[in-house]
Parts: structure tokens; sequence; C-alpha cells
């Protein structure tokens, strides 16, 4: 479903040039958990960025969906992220000012769905995280693992092709960032498939694939001992 | 079109937008009062006076010495000016229109000393007194030399004929303001005066007065302290004759003083000079304001971007398009705009009630509430193209930043 | 602990130089407007004699047609007669008074070389000197004597004394108006009351008279008044018809100390009036006034609704610059929530953040001020400018040490409020609450 050929990225200022992602290549099938782990440094963001469409790269190619969207311009690249992927940030990224039901709606208005449409998916989708009783409170008055369950519910009211997860529990205390983790194996067992970026070995396991970056590249050393994904 | 969650995210973070929203209602007040002002003032300015501002000139001619002879002064002195070459005519006369200083007093229809008389101004003049002011015979004739009286400066006898402005006799009758020719009104209570011709329009000294469309021509010299010589000239010889004049009455007689020489150009300019500053100075403040509440909405607006320049790249990432975040903060300043705008007109209308109340102002025209509406509209979106395009341009990456 | 603050707040505006820059420019434009018309209002509606308007008092009577008044809705006449005013002159009710008008008059001097020049005068009875505080150069007025025997006597103004006596004490010499000789008796300094409350009946801020000489003498010459002259009755023909007639044409002022001198004249003026109802004048009903200068002042609307209008309107201007200043504020104390917040976890109370940036508002009003008073001083010349055909303007538009003061005090009081609710918004800021974004 997804796949990344040999993708370079290099930023150049005027005294350095630094190649974040060397020949970097990934393919990721339907259904898969994948995890992309690294050391801080190593490029891993670089890749949350080129994969989410949310920067382009020097060299390489990427397909999506069997579409190459390598060489996209700016309104069609938000067009397939606003389609085909679903972001979960570290810090959730949640707009303050917006109640609950307004910030699962914001990907949706720049579909272009009518207003019947959009709030039966945020109901559905705040419903399957276990919120539906804070539908409209504020982020404020949600706890953090809270939050990041409606960046979740945020991520998946689109029905993206994948779930693009950015250190999802990096700024959760142990007992919501477990809460966190099983909802997203839940969801990867209904078969959404996710990408999960993060830089802890734990996190990491609960994967069904795990690929190592280091200095911009797939590193073949040490490749992470994998358990199979609980099935449901 | 995302009003509802702008609207609801305006509510609960009100600061930023209630400083523009009260700053375009107060500039919207100002700006409609001011504009209404300007409109009337300039209404006021472009009267005609009824008389061929472009070439008339006029000086005053004071006696001072014990012998002066007023009559052969004023025959000699109107011989000598109206035999000049481009000269049309001249009269000897007591005032011009919106001079500022003359003479007014109350015309009736009926004689009696219980009846309120009709303010009219007068003017004093013989039988060259129409062609020297240039203004338009609409009804009956004029002045004959044998109408023309000489009167002394205390005398109360009034001509027995007189010739009124075509605003003069609709006041007086109403029923037939066409047809006054031949008609009597009544002077001092009840000195008789037969209407004998109408003019078009001559207005009056006094440029704020109600009555300064009423005036009637008086066939009469009278003798005072000093007298007006009134010149009319071909088109193009008044700045070559004006000179000219001043100094051959200044040598002609040393028993009297040349002075105030002044063309009605001057004098209209005069006239209205406070309403001119005044619509400069409206035009200036309402300038600078509407630019330093532009300036306002550009500032805060930019501010409250940087402000959530993370939102900004969320939304990227989560499909919006660059165009979609420039509309999103146009459709927000359009959003704040209405409130202001809405504020403003009544703010504006209500300030103008005070207005028209305490300072006896016209009430404004319905069509500037509208029109200003647009206008802000259009400032506070030209203000917020600045910042809201620097919103677009937010790269989407920042989303994923590290906080 | 004020200088440090004092030391932060300029180091604070260093940092964000445009910011301050913006906000000082917000202040002071607003100040320049706002002060630029409280400027010409306070000169306008100023008080022309301080040191003696409470004691000077204007008379109308109420001498007008039945059919209406003289001015709606039941106003008397701003004037009086000839018949009146010199029946209360002789009543000498009050400790002082004066009656006069102006007349024109041709000045001829003897030097052959200087041509004759028109002049305004000024025709008073002898108390309009004492009266109204005139300053003199050279001599003196004339007196009551002087009055009365019809003396030919002259007071010039300065101008005229240089004109024609080369600014020398002229005491002493004559001029000759209109084929008549006239002997200086003094010269007054520079007088320009402001507005000239003495007559205001044409215009309340024309300039003093040139010059000037007894009332009675003026009569004797029947000298026709060059100011407004208002009748509601015809009269006959004639300078005697006109003298006794109904028609008002010169001001009659009175000094009275207190409010008892002031309610005895009010009586004995209301006395006169009826014993000249049984003469069958004053067909109206009793409406006889007594105002003081200032009262008379606003009486006669001196202060002109132009200049009302637009001191509205900058108040209004004032208010949209301190908007603009709050957000300013605003965005600037938004912007340093780390360091205050970190200062806040350093110790610092509520009411320390509170005065921090409180000084640093004061501050950038004092400088907007300063700036304001410049912006004013041009706005001012911009006026003279505009309004340059009025002779009086240059008069109008002088700034003087209050309006100053004002002008520097407004601005950091207006800093001040702008501030309030920044500052507010700064101490509810938690400590160490933004140091994770710092």
């Amino acid at each position: 479903m997804l796949c990344m050929q040999n993708i370079s990225k290099v930023y150049r200022t005027d005294s350095v040039e630094t190649h974040a992602l060397r020949e970097f290549s990934l393919t990721v099938d339907e259904g898969e958990f994948v995890s992309v782990t690294g050391p801080s440094g190593s490029g891993k963001t670089t890749f949350l960025n080129i994969a989410g469409l949310l920067e382009e790269f020097s060299n390489g190619k990427y397909e999506l969906d069997g579409k190459d969207v390598s060489r996209l311009n700016d309104g069609e690249r938000s067009r397939v992220r606003n389609e085909k992927i679903g972001f979960i940030f570290q810090s959730f990224n949640l707009i303050p000012e917006l109640d609950i039901f307004d910030n699962v709606d914001v990907p949706l208005r720049y579909r272009g769905l009518k207003a019947a449409e959009r709030k039966e998916r945020i109901e559905r989708v705040v419903e399957l995280v276990g919120l539906a009783s804070r539908l409209h409170h504020l982020p404020s008055q949600l706890s953090g693992g809270q939050q990041q369950r409606v960046a979740i519910a945020r991520a998946l009211a689109g029905e993206p092709r994948f779930l693009l997860a950015d250190e999802p529990t990096g700024n959760l205390d142990s007992a919501m960032a477990e809460s966190v983790m099983e909802l997203l194996t839940e969801i990867n067992g209904s078969g959404t498939t996710i990408i999960m970026v993060t830089h802890e070995a734990t996190l990491a396991r609960r994967a069904g694939r795990n690929i190592s970056v280091r200095d911009g590249r797939v590193s073949t050393g040490n490749p992470v001992h994998l358990a199979p994904a609980a099935t449901a | 079109m995302e009003i509802g969650p702008i609207w609801r995210a305006l509510l609960r973070n009100k600061t930023a937008y209630v400083l523009i929203a009260l700053q375009i209602a107060v500039t919207m007040a100002i700006m409609v009062n001011s504009i209404s002002i300007i409109q009337e003032r300039s209404r006021l300015m472009a009267r005609p006076s009824g008389i061929d501002e472009d070439n008339i000139f006029y000086l005053s001619s004071l006696k001072f010495a014990p012998d002066f002879d007023f009559r052969a002064s004023v025959v000699e002195d109107l011989d000598a000016i109206r035999s000049l070459p481009g000269v049309v005519s001249a009269i000897a006369t007591n005032t011009v229109p919106l001079q500022g200083g003359g003479w007014s007093s109350g015309l009736q229809t009926e004689p009696g000393a219980d009846i309120e008389g009709t303010g009219t101004a007068m003017y004093f003049v013989d039988e060259h007194g129409i062609e020297t002011f240039g203004v338009n015979l609409l009804a009956g004739r004029n002045f004959r030399p044998t109408d023309v009286e000489w009167h002394e400066d205390t005398s109360s006898r009034w001509p027995p004929v007189g010739i009124v402005s075509r605003e003069t006799a609709a006041t007086l009758f109403p029923d037939t303001p066409d047809d006054v020719v031949g008609r009597t009104v009544y002077v001092s209570n009840d000195q008789a005066v037969r209407i004998i011709g109408v003019i078009e329009r001559m207005q009056a000294a006094w440029k704020s007065w109600d009555g300064v469309e009423r005036s009637m021509l008086v066939p009469m010299y009278r003798e005072g302290g000093g007298i007006r010589y009134v010149v009319r000239t071909e088109p193009g010889y008044r700045d070559e004759l004006m000179p000219q004049v001043e100094q051959m009455l200044a040598e002609s007689n040393d028993g009297r003083l040349i002075r105030d020489m002044r063309t009605m150009t001057e004098t209209r300019q005069r006239s209205y000079m406070e309403d001119s500053a005044m619509i400069k100075l409206l035009v200036f403040i309402v300038s600078l304001l509407t630019a330093i509440t532009a300036l306002g909405i550009v500032g805060l607006a930019s501010f409250s971007v940087a402000r959530r320049t993370r939102q900004i790249g969320t939304r990227r990432a989560l499909g919006a398009s660059r165009p979609a975040i420039l509309r999103y903060f146009m459709l927000e300043n359009f959003m704040v705009s209405s409130l202001g705008v809405v504020g403003g007109g009544i703010l504006a209308v209500g300030m103008n009630v005070w207005m028209v109340q305490t300072f006896d102002l016209t009430p404004l025209a319905w069509y500037m509430i509208p029109l200003a509406m647009i206008a802000l509209w259009l400032v506070g979106q030209a203000a917020v193209y600045g910042p809201a395009r620097r919103a677009s341009l937010v790269p989407p990456a920042v989303a994923t930043r590290s906080v | 602990m004020f200088r440090y603050y004092l030391k932060l707040a300029v180091l604070s505006s260093a940092k964000n130089p445009i910011l301050s820059a913006l906000m000082v420019a917000a202040i002071a434009i607003g100040i320049g407007a706002c002060m630029t018309i409280v400027n010409i209002d306070y000169v306008m509606g100023g008080n022309p004699i301080p040191h003696r308007s409470d004691v000077l008092y204007h008379v109308q009577l109420d001498n007008w047609d039945p059919i209406s008044p003289a001015r709606e809705p039941n106003d008397p006449p701003d004037q009086v007669t000839y018949l009146d005013g010199t029946a209360l002159l002789k009543a000498a009710k009050a400790s002082r008074q004066v009656l006069s008008y102006r007349a024109g008059r041709v000045l001829q001097p003897a030097d052959p070389d200087i041509r004759p020049f028109e002049v305004m005068a000024r025709t008073p009875t002898a108390d309009f000197f004492p009266m109204f505080d005139v300053p003199f150069l050279y001599g003196q007025g004339w007196d009551k004597a002087a009055d009365d025997n019809l003396e030919r006597v002259v007071v010039l103004g300065k101008e005229v004394n240089e004109q024609v006596f080369g600014g020398e004490n002229s005491v002493g010499r004559s001029i000759v108006l209109n084929g008549e000789t006239f002997r200086v008796t003094g010269v007054i300094d520079e007088w320009e009351p402001i507005p000239r409350f003495y007559d205001v009946s044409t215009g309340a801020f024309e300039e003093v008279e040139d010059l000037f000489f007894p009332f009675s003498v003026a009569i004797d010459n029947e000298l026709g008044n060059s100011g407004n002259t208002n009748c509601w009755k015809p009269t006959d023909g004639g300078w005697n018809a006109f003298l006794n007639s109904e028609c008002v044409w010169m001001q009659f002022w009175v000094e009275l100390h207190g409010e008892k001198e002031k309610q005895e004249y009010m009586a004995f003026l209301d006395a006169y009036v009826e014993s000249q109802r049984e003469l069958g004048r004053f067909p109206r009903p009793l409406n006889n006034r007594l105002y003081n200068v200032t009262e008379w002042m606003e009486n006669e609307e001196v202060v002109a609704d132009d200049v009302q209008v637009l001191l509205g309107l900058a108040v209004l201007f004032l208010i949209v610059c301190l908007l603009n200043t709050i957000g300013l504020l605003l965005a600037k104390i938004m912007r340093r929530s780390g360091d205050i917040s970190l200062r806040r976890a350093l110790g610092a109370s509520r009411g320390t953040v509170f005065l921090q940036y409180i000084v640093e508002a004061g501050l950038i009003g004092l400088t907007g001020g300063v700036f304001g008073v410049l912006l004013t001083w041009l706005g001012l010349k911009g006026i003279e400018v505009l309004y340059g055909q009025f002779d009086f303007i240059g008069n109008l538009v002088r700034m003087d040490w209050l309006m100053i003061l004002t002008a520097v005090v407004l601005a950091i009081v207006s800093a001040l409020g702008a501030a309030l609710y920044p500052t507010w918004r700064a101490c509810r800021i938690h400590p160490a609450s933004q140091l994770k974004s710092l």
C-alpha cells in the first residue's frame, strides 16, 4: 500500500549540508502495524514528515495506494494528506479554543462533506475512543490520555489509509500510555494500517514489524525482537 | 465555510477580536459622521450667489474731509469707472453677497406693526444694478433712472418700488410665487413698496443665515461714512482693471480713502473658509484614522497568526491547502469586522442623532451606513491579507516539531 | 525598586524597538490630534480677564417687539438703546459703568508723507480703562469731566502710535481724525483679550480697536455705528430720531462687587424698566439680564460649533489610538510570557509583575506624551494655515504650559489606562507555566 524507494533528503544552509535521509526504502502492506525507531538525530522525524507528505524530498520515489505522490504540488499533497493519512502527534495538537466535536471536525471540513455526514462520523469515532460523554468539552478539560484519544478520533474520522503516529505516548504517564497503546492495537486489529515513529524500544515491540533508522539510513544491525500483534 | 467553529473559537478567546471590532466600530462612527458633515458643507459651498462672481470686484470709498460732496463724488466716480474700456458696468452700493456685513429689513404683505416681517437682505443700487451684478431678471422690469433716489444716512424713507429675488417672492406670496410683479409689500411696518421686477437669485451677505436667498434691490444711493463701488468687467479684464480703478479713484479725490479692494472670488473664499477648512480637517482625520485602524488590524492579526503557528501547521497536516488557510483567516476577520460594522452602525446613528440635536447638523443620509460598512469590510480584509498570507505559508512540518 | 523597574522598562522597550515605537506613535498621534483641538477649545473658551471676570456684568434690557422675542426662545437683545444706555449711565447705580460702541474714522497724519488711513475707533465712557484693566504704555485714559465736556481727547493703540509717532511717548500731542483735532492722553500697551468680550456682537475674536475717544464726542459728531444695529420698529429719519429710537447698537457693562450689589442693581434695572413702561416703552414682560464675563461668553456661544464637533471626534480618535495601544501591549506581554512566568517562578509576586509593567506603560506614556506635544504644535500650525484668512487665528493657536502639561499627563494616564487589561493578563500567568516553551 505504501512504498518508499531510495528516498534522500538533504537540508542545505549556507555553510552546512545535512543528509537527513539517505536512500531510505520502506514498504508497508495494508493492515500492518510498523514501528520506526532510532535515536534522536537519526532522521526518523524527517522520515515521518516525508511519509506524511509534510515535506518534500530530494531524490527517490514515494508511492501511496498505487499512486506516485513524489512530485505533487502543495494543493495535491494537502488533498492526499486529508484523504489518506491520519496524523497522531506527540503533543496531541488539539486546537485549544475548539471543543472536541469541532476538533475532530477539522479534517472533515476540508473534505467538503455535508453537515449531517460530518456529525455522524464525528459521533462514531468519538464513541469508538470512548469519549462520547465529553463531546462538547474543551481540551483543557481533558487529561493527556483523553486528549490523545481525541486526536486519534480526529485521525480516524477521515477514514484514512493509514495512521501516522509520532511518539504517541511521549507526553503521557505510563497508565495513560498503556490505554492509548491498547487503543491503537485495537484499531490495527480492525484492519487500519499504522506506522508509528518512536525512540522507545518497549513501545516498538508492540508493533508487528520494526524498522531501525540510524544516520538517515535503515539500519541492518540489531533488529528488535518483535512479538506478533495480539489478536482481538 | 467554517463559520460555526470560527465563531465558537472567537467566543472563547475574545480579547484581540473585541479590540479589532471596537476599533472598527468607533472608526465607522467617526467616518460616517465626518463624511456627512463634509457632504453638507460641500453642498453649502456649491450654492451659487446669483451674481457674476468671476468678473466682479469692489472697493470702499471712505469720506473724511468735512466738506466732502457725496453726491458729486459718486456721480464723478461712477462716470469715470464706467467709461473705462473693459468695464461692463459699475454701481455705488452698500454691500455684496457673502460679504459678512450688510443690511436686512422685514417685509410684510400687509401693513401694520403687529405683523412679523420676513427678513430680507437689502441692496441699494441704481438702474445699473442688475447689469453690474449680472443677475437674471425673470419678470417685470429694471429700475429707470427716475426711480433712483438720493438719501441721507439716517433716512427712514424707502423708495416706492423694488425688485425682489425669486425666493423672497415665494416666501411672501407662497400661493402665487410667479406672479408677484405689481404686488405691494410693506417695509418698516407701513411703507408701501411696489414690486416691479423679480430676479432669479441674489444671496445675502450672511452665508449661514436661513434667509440667505431672500433679497431685494432698492433704487437708492445712501450717504454714509463709506460706500462700496462694485465693478463688473468683461471676462479677462478684471485683474488688470483692479489696480487701474484703485489708483484712478485714489488720485481723483483726496477727501476720501480708497481701501479694501477685493474680488468676489476672494469674498467667496473668505466666506466659506471655515467650511473649507472643516472639510479638509475631516478628510485628514478620516484618512489618518482609517490608516491607524488598518495598521491596528495588521498588527493584531499578525500577533494572532504568530500565536497560532502550531495550529496552522496542524491544520495543514490534516489536509488544509494554502488557500484554505488564507480563506480561514480572511473569513475570521470578516466575521470580526461584521461585528464591528454593526456596532459601528449603531454608534454612528446614535452619534448623529446627538449631533443633530446639539449642533443642528443635517441628519445623515441612510445610504452612508451600508457604504461605510462596505468600506470598512474592505479595509479590514485588505489589512488582514498580509498576515493571512503569511499564515498560509506556514509549513505543515511545523506540526511535528517538538514543543 | 522603582529605578529597577525603570531600567527594566527601558531595556524591554529597546529589545522590541518596532513594537515600542508603534506604541509610542499610537499614543503620540492620539494625543496630538486630541490636544490640538482641546487647545483651541481652551483658548476660545478661556476667561479673557480672569482677575475681574466675576465683577464685570453685561446688562441686557428687553425693549423688544411684543410679537416676537429678539432671540429665540425668549432672550432680550444683546445690545442696548441710546436712551437706556445713557439713562443707566446717568443713574450711576454701580460703582463703575461703561457705555460704548465703535465707529470708523480716517486718521490724517500731520506728516504729509504718510497717507491718511482708516482706523476703527472704540468710543466708550471714561470707566472703560479701569474697569477692563487696560494696560498703558504712556499716560492714561480720560476722566468723567472729559466725558461731560465733550473733550476731544484720544487714547492710541500701540500700533497706531508706532505708525504716527514712531512709538514715542505721544502724550500731549495731537492727531487729526476726519478733519478734527484730538489730543493724546495715553497710549495703551498690547492688549488682545481672547475673546474680545466687551463687544462680541460682530464676532467674538475680532481685534481690539485701533484707538479710543469719548462716547459723548462720537455722539456729538453723529458717528454711525460700525458694529451691529438692530431695530424692531421703524424710526423717523435723522440722527435725533435714531438716538431716541428702540434700535439697539451699544454695549453697557457695570462693575458690581458681591451678590448683594448684584441683587440691588438688578432691582434697580427692574424699577427702571417699570418706570419706562409708564411712558409706553417696553411692551414685553420683564426680562432683564445681568451676566458676568464668563456667563456672557457662554450665552453668546463664542466657542464655535465646529470646534465642539471636532473635539468630540478628537476624543473618539484618541480612543481608537488607545485601543490600538491595548492591542500592542497585549501582544508584547504575551510574547514575553516566558519572561513573566520565569520571574514568577523565581519569586516575583503578582503585585511586582503588575508594577513592572505599569512602569513600562508609564514610560511609553511619557515618551508618547512628549512626541504628542510636538504633534500638537504641528497640528496647531496646520490649523493656522488652514484658517489663515481669519486674522485672529494666530491668537487662537497658542500653546501655553498648562496645555503642554495636560498633554503629557493625558498621555501617561491614557497609557496607564490602556495597560490595565494587558497587565492584569500578565499577572495571571502562572509561574513556570510557559517555561516549557522557552
